[in-house]
């Protein structure tokens, strides 16, 4: 009986023993020698798998282990709109080895709304690097009696919420873009919102149950293609390279631009050598060409900025939004 | 109800069961409690249903269907399912939420190995080498098998001295 | 008969050595993640995407369209034998399929299962191959108005399925409702019964609920002295279904069916939706209606059937419109997209021989399916015949491992913990579990389409009687809804057994 529990616990403490050869090394680290070779690399994507986010992230993975010289894990934390994972990136250690895919409008907005109790803000955050940003645009019914953007607008600002439009949800870059255009032109359009996303509401319009949708660039260009939708105008600064006959809204007439952005951050507070290396990685694996090529395909536009800019841009969004947040909160 | 039925004595409990009347009492609480925070959200709004409408109107409904239970039972008392098994569900649930509790503490592999040791030895009294083979099978290379295989990552202790030996 | 040709072309294609393995590999995938509670097809078909990136991309979407409509059997497999549903759809399966195998009957119902997802998942590839184009339009005629007035009918199935007392199942019924409400509602976009709880705004994970309200209540139902395990270990004979089983399966299978394929082509439709419905369907329908609960081999084949049809069709949208009509869709997808594929009519004209490949294998695969699952059917049930208490031991296990890996969360272990516990509940009190699961499921989606179709008609509520199939719809709803009535004049016929 004994020696049976004896060889029980050898085998036990073998096993155990082996388990030691997946191991990662826990020992102290300095800033010098980030990244630690056999510490892994977190990458917090705050959406699900194989959404756009996710997808961005495990595209830039590979080439981010390249850089770094070390294991990079994507992690997924969804819910609540990107809340639980941004909740989870401010509050890991700044020390380098968790960084976090951020979206907005999500993360601009999450911290503002007070209700939904956010426990970060946009300091809470270290902007490293931003990937893509997918302009929003404005599309009718191909047999939609507006030809250009002026007229829809003009029709909307005469009969307010006389036509439908959708959005991805309350609070959601499309219904900020709506809320921008409301406030800078007057027009109203009455919102639908589409939680499920921009598989539903596209469903929607093309089943004719809306008139207008309001989507990304990414969204509308198979459409258009296909004749299934007119797009109206662009929200960016320049043309959309996949949408060449689209005038911006800039162009005719309208100085609006929106659209969501998508790039990395890490808890706020990273010492500067490390932010220096993870931005370095970054930027390789955001410009590289087969993920650049990669991001072309799903229709996202890759559009780098290094952190600081990143920073900038996000402040300016803020404002953007911060303006709007009123009229996007309205609820009777 | 005949007068048959008054006379004849029924073979289950003339009264009502009290787990019965725990549980009319528990929907019934819930079902208020609901009601009254479902106010609180608002009930309507310029374009239809507010967002307390829906629960508003399901506490409603638990209270009145409470109710009615509670009149079906004082007529007609039903007969009680058997116990249940107190040992087993404590012994259960308690060490469910133990292993939860601890999972990320000492990581998947640890609590786990404790978690089927538990019930595998001092519940189900299996011997020592049958416990530790399906306890090192659930435990070690179950991690092993949704970490190489699946791609799914269990949690890792959070202590880095056990991570050093893999845990 | 072009498209004929066409779809020869396809099976020639389909049928290299290395696309029939990928099937293969992809169904004997799919099975197992739909096995495993925690990980969904959405996530079991992302996480293993990025093995496919390297593949030539016939391959590679053939493997991830097996492993789609894998899934849909897998979680039947414990849902008929452990009382767990590995996943959202199998949820209703549990019910008379683990009655069966209390029974003894487990090989039988596994069996039907397999056949009726081969049933259903063919029949929708044929009508994708025969009609997809005009199904796919189809499917968009439904907007958010015709979706309340099929949520309505939906619930109105609750009724049906309410047994012995309307009173418990009503309770049943709100308690479900209630549940998916907490959670930040799709109205005015704030948090609803959360309790300050980051994790609850995205309201209770499902599979968590139902492997607590199903699977851990079970466990914890087991009375002294009882091993209901090895009572129920089955010998070979009872590995089969009778002819009997086969003869009254077969209405369920049609109408399982026709409710997964007209539900699949509806964007926003789940699996459970259209199985939930069958389930309903059979309630009130089946001549058989009486022994649903206690382990009537069409509670298993309606359900299962459905399921399969459902993930079929729902592949329709995907192929002719390149709408994604579910979350794992969706991922399904951005594979395609990451292929260079885009799915969509250009599919077909820029791509035709991988689409007709990737359609031959679509049938080729639901038969791989089905000759990998059936001769396994002793094997999966032979886990009976392992001793109670080490069995117990894995099935926790099993459970926390599903729970957790929901959202990578203890958290949702504690869910499951919790509705263990209410589960246990509501069995003591002999409250039906049914209708708890149908309000859950259908609760989201009626509330959020009711919400969008008073937007698209700011606040009329005429919108649900001025549009056709609505109107249609919400009457035929409502007709289920009071047809109990009618039936009060003659309470006799409700106990009768038609076919003694």
């Amino acid at each position: 009986m004994k020696t049976r529990i004896h060889l029980a616990a050898a085998a036990a403490a073998g096993l155990l023993a082996l388990t030691g050869c997946g191991a990662n090394a826990g020992a102290t680290n300095t800033a010098s020698d980030f990244p630690r070779k056999g510490k892994s690399i977190e990458i917090v994507v705050a959406f699900g798998s194989g959404g756009a986010v996710d997808t961005a992230a495990r595209l830039i993975q590979p080439v981010l282990e390249k850089e770094l010289g070390t294991n990079v894990e994507v992690i997924n934390k969804p819910g609540a709109g990107g809340q639980i994972g941004y909740t989870q990136l401010t509050s890991a250690k700044p020390d380098g080895y968790t960084i976090g895919a951020t979206g907005s409008p999500s993360v601009v907005v999450s911290p503002l709304d007070p209700s939904r109790g956010a426990k970060y803000t946009r300091d809470s955050f270290q902007p490293l690097g931003r990937q893509v940003i997918d302009p929003t645009v404005i599309a009718v019914q191909p047999d939609s009696p507006y030809q250009t953007l002026k007229d829809l607008l003009d029709a909307a600002k005469a009969s307010p919420k006389s036509m439908t439009a959708s959005t991805t949800g309350l609070q959601t870059g499309e219904h900020f873009a709506m809320a921008q255009i409301q406030e800078t032109t007057g027009s109203e359009f009455a919102p639908v919102h589409f939680s499920e996303g921009a598989s539903q509401a596209t469903t929607a319009f093309l089943g004719k149950h809306v008139d207008i949708l309001v989507a990304n660039v990414s969204d509308v260009t198979d459409l258009t293609k296909q004749g299934k939708a007119r797009v109206l105008g662009v929200m960016s600064e320049e043309r959309a390279p996949s949408l060449p006959d689209v005038p911006t809204f800039k162009e005719s007439g309208y100085d609006l631009v929106a659209g969501t952005a998508r790039g990395y951050s890490a808890p706020a507070g990273l010492p500067d050598e490390v932010a220096e290396k993870l931005e370095a990685a970054l930027q390789k694996a955001i410009e590289d060409p087969a993920v650049v090529q990669k991001m072309n395909d799903l229709g996202l536009q890759t559009s780098y900025l290094n952190g600081d800019d990143y920073q900038q841009f996000w402040a300016a969004q803020e404002e953007d939004f911060k303006k709007v947040l009123p009229l996007v909160q309205k609820t009777d | 109800m005949t007068t048959e039925s008054l006379t004849t004595t029924p073979k289950s409990a003339a009264r009502v069961a009290r787990s019965v009347l725990v549980g009319i009492g528990a929907f019934t609480a819930v079902g208020i409690y609901v009601l009254v925070s479902s106010l609180g959200l608002g009930l309507w709004t310029s374009l239809g249903p507010g967002p307390g409408l829906f629960p508003f109107a399901m506490g409603g409904v638990l209270v009145a269907m409470a109710l009615v239970w509670l009149v079906q039972e004082l007529r007609r008392p039903s007969e009680t399912a058997e116990g249940v098994d107190r040992g087993l569900v404590v012994a259960v649930v308690v060490s469910l939420a133990i292993l939860a509790s601890v999972m990320d503490l000492l990581g998947f592999q640890l609590s786990t190995f404790l978690f089927l040791m538990y019930h595998l030895k001092l519940r189900g009294r299996r011997t020592w080498v049958t416990s530790l083979i399906i306890a090192l099978a659930g435990s070690v290379g179950a991690f092993y098998a949704f970490n190489y295989g699946l791609n799914v990552a269990l949690p890792v202790s959070a202590f880095p001295l056990l991570n050093t030996i893999g845990l | 008969m072009d498209i004929f040709n066409e779809l020869l072309g396809g099976f020639a294609a389909a049928m290299t050595w290395q696309n029939l393995l990928f099937a293969f590999l992809g169904c004997l995938l799919g099975t197992v993640i739909g096995v495993l509670p925690g990980i969904g097809p959405v996530a079991g078909v992302a996480l293993l995407i990025p093995l496919t990136l390297n593949m030539d991309a016939t391959g590679a979407i053939i493997m991830l369209c097996a492993i789609f409509y894998g899934t849909a059997y897998g979680g039947t497999i414990t849902s008929v034998l452990l009382n767990t549903p590995g996943e959202a759809a199998s949820a209703i399966t549990t019910i008379d399929g683990y009655a069966m195998t209390k029974i003894g009957k487990a090989g039988a119902a596994l069996t039907i299962a397999a056949v009726g997802s081969f049933v259903g998942g063919t029949i929708a590839t044929v009508g994708l191959v025969a009609a997809a184009k005009p199904l796919g339009e189809l499917g968009l005629l439904v907007g958010p108005p015709e979706f309340f007035a099929l949520m309505v009918v939906g619930i109105s199935l609750l009724v049906a399925l309410a047994g012995k007392s309307m009173v418990k199942a009503v309770i049943s019924g709100a308690l479900g409702l209630l549940i998916s409400m907490v959670g930040i509602d799709p109205v005015a976009g704030a948090p609803r019964f959360t309790f300050g709880v980051d994790r609850l705004l995205d309201g209770v994970s499902f599979v968590a609920v139902i492997v607590g309200v199903f699977g851990l209540s079970e466990l914890l139902s087991y009375k002294k002295g009882s091993a209901p395990t090895n009572i129920h270990a089955p010998n070979f004979r009872s590995l089969l279904p009778t002819g009997k089983e086969w003869r009254r399966s077969a209405p369920a299978m049609a109408r399982g069916t026709g409710i997964g394929f007209g539900l699949g082509l509806i964007p926003g439709m789940t699996g459970s939706v259209s199985s939930l419905l069958a389930y309903g369907a059979e309630k009130k329908f089946s001549r058989h209606r009486n022994e649903l609960g206690k382990g009537a081999i069409e509670g298993v084949a309606g359900p299962e059937t459905a399921n399969n049809s459902h993930a079929n069709a729902a592949l329709i949208p995907l192929f002719t419109l390149g709408i994604p009509a579910s979350p794992t869709i969706a991922v399904l997808m951005g594979a395609f997209l990451q292929q260079g594929l885009t799915p969509g009519p250009t599919l077909f004209t820029e791509n035709s021989e991988i689409a007709w490949a990737i359609i031959a294998s679509l049938f080729i695969g639901n038969l791989i399916l089905l000759l990998l699952n059936v001769p396994l059917v002793g094997l999966w049930t032979s886990i009976l015949r392992v001793p109670t208490t080490i069995l117990t031991a894995l099935i926790l296990l099993f459970m926390v491992i599903g729970a957790y890996t929901i959202n990578f969360t203890v958290f949702d272990v504690f869910v499951m913990i919790g509705f263990g516990l209410l589960g246990l509940a509501l069995r003591h009190l002999d409250i039906p579990l049914a209708p708890m699961v149908l309000t859950l499921v259908l609760g989201p989606l009626m509330e959020r389409s009711l919400r969008e179709s008073l937007e698209i008609s700011q606040g009329d509520f005429g919108i649900f009687v001025n549009r056709p199939i609505s109107a249609v719809l919400i009457g035929l709803g409502l007709l289920i809804i009071f047809s109990p009535l009618f039936k009060l004049r003659k309470p006799k016929a409700l106990n009768e057994d038609p076919e003694t």
